[in-house]
């Protein structure tokens, strides 16, 4: 059986059409504008959901035509390269509301946010009376069918015609694998702007950089947002229900069909994180009988297990202890592709990103994940760009009411070096701001899903993961005006220096004196200069450190920097040795430097792609300053060291290493030769939940 | 003491600037040029020359920070510059070497202020004159009417006689930029004293009103903040005729740094007080007091006048009684006037009235 058929298989329906009709002002086509913008979130959703499920690489193209300009009538096109519907299926697909295998699953999942593609062939048919296209080629079939499908509202069915097959060739000529294309036409307006079908498909490109996306709009302007990384998002489990999160509504239902013997074993079988132990002291607190069957519960019973679920009963002043729900039904998009998807969509100069550790609030696993990019060309005076996703879909209305802004605004974003007027509210700046909520339950604050709902704890999360991204924005600016000045020095001995030396000897016609005791003087400092840079022949990324030593004094240290080591790249090229100090800490003992040598430190990373490792943290061990790089604090070492070893004893991997643990930010010098300074760190927090494969947080990286 | 130097001097004493760069180096120390601070806190009265002149405080401007190893590097291509202009027989303006610094790559000004600065460092360290230098300033020269004679050297080398009141037509006679022996020879006058002027239109005024024959007067128009040159002639005049030189400027708190700059000796230019400041001239009007003895129209002073005036009250230039009393006086009054506010009376007042009253008191009429 195909994979197509399969996913059409696990599908269950839920006769709900007439709700439509009544409420479609919910369901997001309650404005022309918001109309075409909904239907294009619809297709797109539908599409990168199949593809992930179907582990394919999408490619998407969506295409905008005004057919009358006078009467608002817009044609939609959207074609991707997925698995294709079966025949047989195309019918349930798109013409039944709320048909499909993740209304059920609890999973994190695109379409979980929109009425589906249904709402979109019901809203076609009610504004132009047509049908819509659709055009299906699976891989196990020679030829794609075709067929309109057209919506009976009210009897939650849809009307079919048109079927017929037919050989599905793309615009080179060539047969089109398998994929799946629909046509339909509505009643809508296309705008640009911050709400608009582009900003829409920008954003959907920013946190999903493994789709190819091409748009093409009704002047016919070609946008595309090429695909930056062939990793596909990890698969996702299903996961049962919580019994903390869990509804009335559901679990009566749950009860209902279910065809277990005796309440233990349904509750251990349904449920996530119910132990025997727990499935007893449920029964235990509900006062249902172990043995009792869980058809038959009176509906007074099932109220009370769902009070004994959420801990509004107890046993002994206790409420009965749940583990926790695995959080593996997660799909974080991850550090390193939020910012593949971040810079190839903004220009900038320095963008940081931060990937919470999963928590669970309700019931409910979730992940907060953000990103700041800063700099480039984007303005300066004006508020920063806020880019809200909810499960990787983009969050384009009512800003301001969302959980994800609040927790923007709640940061004082004046110590990370953005303007803030009076050190609250969204802050001024040239950067863009990325939240990302994944949750198996995302609670909107209405219908029209576009704002989260308040929940103190997510809320938390989100805060301490924008402060930590601003740190690393402080960080940055520091360090660029530290740059900066070193630069400046540079230019004073590497240029005006020598011409001085030259046009003086010229002028009283003396030979031109040797400078470097006058660059010792000048400079009494060590200083070090670090490149990483991307190697398009070896495919590697080269990383150098020089140390340079102005001082009149010979000089010895120790380097250390940070390479990705989690995200599996290798060390290579490494002719100096060296050893591994921590996980993603390489340290290398230079010989001794004499006043006025310089030293070459060099290696290079395999393993990674362009864009994955684009700045080294370098860190020195030594008595003399070194500008250019950040005295290591050896409490933090220790911190990584006894994290590594917590972790081998309970028999687990490394799975998480906080940037924040080599993120000290030394205090501002006065002048560039001051005595070292103290470094101040952020606190460390052990991770406390396993986070999924493929979750990691690169150690040091993030610049 | 000031002296004008020969071309080769003045090389010898560039290359003692550069010398001093190039020694450091050769002890492995940042090349480095000493120079005087240049503020009103360094400035102090040498009782020799009568003149205010810089004092003993030094500053020294290394290669440490790249801002000063640019400005050596520029002093260095200025020296050669002056060189080339020493060979070649050429003079430029300031503005002329500014635009040629564009081709001095590392070493070109940022703005025309750097070059102006940079000549002025250049002649106090070498003691030189910007004249030496070749550079001249395109500072607007003074004009003068009144009977007196002298000559200058034209273009094509040949000597002028003219005299500033048969020669010269109702705009007076204007002075070059370089007013030394070279250029200009004082030779007789029949004056009693020489009045310098801070406006045009007071200027045209007295000549309409044949102010300079009536009074046997000199008449000079400063322009402003006088240049250079015309402080350097008023010196010349007198010293070589022993003419008083008296000032009539407007009555604010700017007029009363225009004469100390002429009395006294200017900050920028304190290397150079004992050559362009005469010490005998005196301050005619308009005074804080001839605003209320005239009942003068007068306009409120502003916060910059107030703050002109406060700093001018701890400027040694101004430390004597009478000029303490004068600042104070306006303080209170809290009025500044302009020369031409005169006219209030007529035009004919200042000729016929204010002039010969306020130089009767000066023992002059």
């Amino acid at each position: 059986m195909g994979i197509a058929q399969k996913l059409a298989d696990n599908q269950k329906q839920v006769a709900i059409s007439e709700f439509f009709e009544k409420n479609k002002h919910f369901l997001g086509f309650d404005s022309l504008a918001r109309s075409l913008i909904t239907a294009v979130k619809e297709s797109v959703d539908n599409s990168l959901d199949a593809c992930e499920e179907a582990r394919m690489l999408p490619t998407l193209k969506i295409q905008i035509n005004k057919i009358d300009a006078k009467k608002d009538i817009i044609e939609m096109k959207t074609t991707d390269n997925g698995p294709g519907i079966p025949q047989k299926s195309v019918e349930k697909v798109f013409g039944q509301l709320l048909f499909g295998s993740r209304f059920h699953a609890i999973r994190q999942s695109r379409g979980q946010q929109g009425i589906g593609i249904t709402g979109v062939v019901m809203y076609c048919q009610l504004t132009t009376g047509r049908p819509t296209h659709v055009r299906s080629k699976i891989a196990t079939e020679p030829t794609a069918s075709v067929v309109d499908i057209g919506l009976d509202t009210r009897k939650n069915k849809a009307t079919k015609s048109n079927a017929a097959r037919e050989i599905w060739e793309d615009e080179n000529g060539e047969l089109v694998e398998h994929g799946l294309e629909v046509t339909c036409r509505m009643k809508a307006k296309y705008q640009k702007g911050r709400q608009s079908v582009w900003q829409y498909l920008r954003m959907t490109s920013i946190v999903n950089p493994h789709a190819d996306i091409t748009f093409i709009d009704p002047e016919g302007e070609v946008h595309h947002w090429p695909r930056v990384t062939e990793r596909l998002p990890r698969i996702v489990e299903s996961i049962k229900p919580h019994p903390r999160g869990i509804h009335l509504g559901q679990l009566q239902r749950m009860c209902n069909e279910s065809q277990d013997s005796r309440m233990t074993v349904f509750l251990r079988g349904n449920f996530s994180g119910v132990s025997s132990r727990s499935a007893k002291e449920l029964c235990e607190a509900s006062e249902i009988g172990e043995k009792t069957k869980p058809k038959g519960l009176k509906s007074e019973q099932i109220r009370s297990l769902l009070e004994a679920m959420q801990g509004e009963r107890t046993i002994a002043g206790k409420p009965v202890k749940l583990l926790n729900p695995p959080t593996n039904c997660l799909s974080p998009i991850e550090e390193m592709l939020i910012k593949k998807g971040l810079s190839k969509t903004i220009d900038s100069r320095f963008i940081s990103t931060m990937t919470r550790v999963p928590s669970v609030t309700n019931g409910n696993p979730y992940q907060v994940e953000v990103g700041l990019i800063f700099g480039g060309s984007m303005a300066a005076d004006k508020h920063v760009e806020v880019l809200r996703f909810a499960n990787r879909v983009p969050l384009m209305y009512q800003q301001g009411g969302c959980l994800l802004t609040k927790a923007i605004e709640a940061v004082n974003w004046r110590q990370y070096g953005l303007e803030q007027a009076g050190g609250k509210g969204l802050p001024k700046g040239p950067a863009a701001i990325l939240v990302h909520l994944a949750s198996t339950n995302v609670q909107f604050t209405s219908e029209a899903k576009e704002a989260l709902a308040d929940n103190a704890e997510v809320m938390e999360e989100a805060r301490k993961a924008i402060m930590e991204m601003g740190r690393g924005l402080k960080k940055h600016l520091m360090k660029k005006k530290k740059m900066a000045k070193t630069q400046e020095k540079f230019e004073l001995i590497n240029d005006i220096l020598p011409a001085i030396a030259e046009k003086s000897a010229q002028i009283l016609d003396r030979p031109i004196p040797d400078l470097a005791g006058s660059i010792t003087k000048i400079m009494s400092a060590v200083i070090s200069e670090t490149q990483t840079t991307w190697n398009k022949e070896t495919k590697m990324t080269d990383v150098s450190v020089v140390l340079f030593n102005y001082t009149s004094r010979a000089r010895s240290y120790t380097i250390l920097c940070t390479w990705p080591e989690k995200f599996g790249a290798t060390l290579d090229n490494n002719e100096m040795g060296g050893r591994k100090e921590a996980t993603g800490v390489w340290a290398w003992k230079l010989a001794t430097l004499d006043p006025g040598e310089r030293i070459t430190l060099s290696y290079s990373l395999g393993g990674l792609e362009k864009g994955d490792w684009t700045e080294t943290d370098v860190f020195y061990r030594g008595s003399q300053e070194v500008i250019g790089a950040t005295k290591m604090d050896e409490k933090f070492l220790d911190e990584i060291r006894q994290q590594e070893k917590a972790l081998k004893e309970a028999g687990m991997d490394i799975v998480e290493t906080r940037e924040s643990l080599l993120d000290s930010e030394p205090v501002e010098d006065k002048s560039s030769d001051a005595e070292p300074t103290e470094v101040v760190s952020d606190e460390f927090d052990q991770p406390t939940i396993e986070a999924p494969e493929g979750q990691q947080t690169l150690f040091g990286g993030g610049n | 003491m000031v002296k004008r130097h020969s071309p080769e001097e003045t090389k010898v004493a560039m290359h003692g600037v550069v010398a001093e760069m190039y020694d450091k180096m050769v002890k492995g120390e940042p090349p480095s040029m000493t120079l005087p601070v240049r503020t009103k806190n360094n400035i102090g009265f040498d009782s020799k020359l009568g003149v205010y002149k810089y004092g003993k405080k030094r500053s020294t401007r290394d290669a440490t920070s790249l801002g000063s190893a640019k400005q050596l590097l520029r002093t260095l291509h200025v020296v050669e510059f002056i060189e080339q202009m020493i060979d070649a027989g050429k003079s430029s303006t300031l503005r002329e070497m500014y635009y040629i610094s564009e081709s001095w790559g590392m070493g070109k000004f940022g703005t025309q202020n750097d070059s102006n600065n940079l000549a002025e460092d250049l002649e106090i360290v070498t003691k030189c004159l910007r004249e030496d230098f070749k550079l001249r300033s395109e500072e607007d020269g003074a004009r003068m009417i009144g009977n007196l004679t002298l000559r200058e050297r034209n273009r094509r080398g040949e000597w002028m006689r003219i005299n500033a009141r048969d020669d010269v037509g109702d705009s007076g006679y204007g002075l070059p930029y370089n007013v030394e022996e070279e250029k200009i020879e004082l030779l007789e006058h029949d004056i009693d004293f020489i009045m310098a002027i801070e406006t045009g239109g007071m200027f045209d005024r007295l000549v309409e009103n044949g102010f300079d024959e009536d009074y046997r007067c000199g008449l000079l128009h400063l322009k402003g903040q006088p240049a250079r040159s015309t402080r350097r002639i008023m010196k010349r005049m007198s010293e070589e005729w022993d003419v008083p030189i008296i000032v009539f400027l407007d009555g604010d708190p700017w007029s009363f740094r225009i004469f100390a700059s002429i009395a006294y000796g200017a900050i920028k230019t304190a290397h150079i007080s004992e050559y362009l400041a005469t010490p005998s001239a005196s301050y005619l009007g308009i005074t804080a007091d001839d605003i209320m003895a005239y009942e003068l129209p007068s306009d409120e002073l502003s916060k910059k006048d107030i703050e002109a005036l406060n700093a001018e009250l701890s400027d040694p230039r101004f430390a004597d009684t009478w000029w303490q009393d004068q600042i104070n006086m306006m303080l209170d009054l809290g009025l500044k006037a302009e020369q031409q506010s005169l006219a209030k009376y007529g035009l004919d007042f200042v000729t016929d009235t204010y002039l010969p009253e306020k130089l009767k008191e000066l023992g002059l009429a």
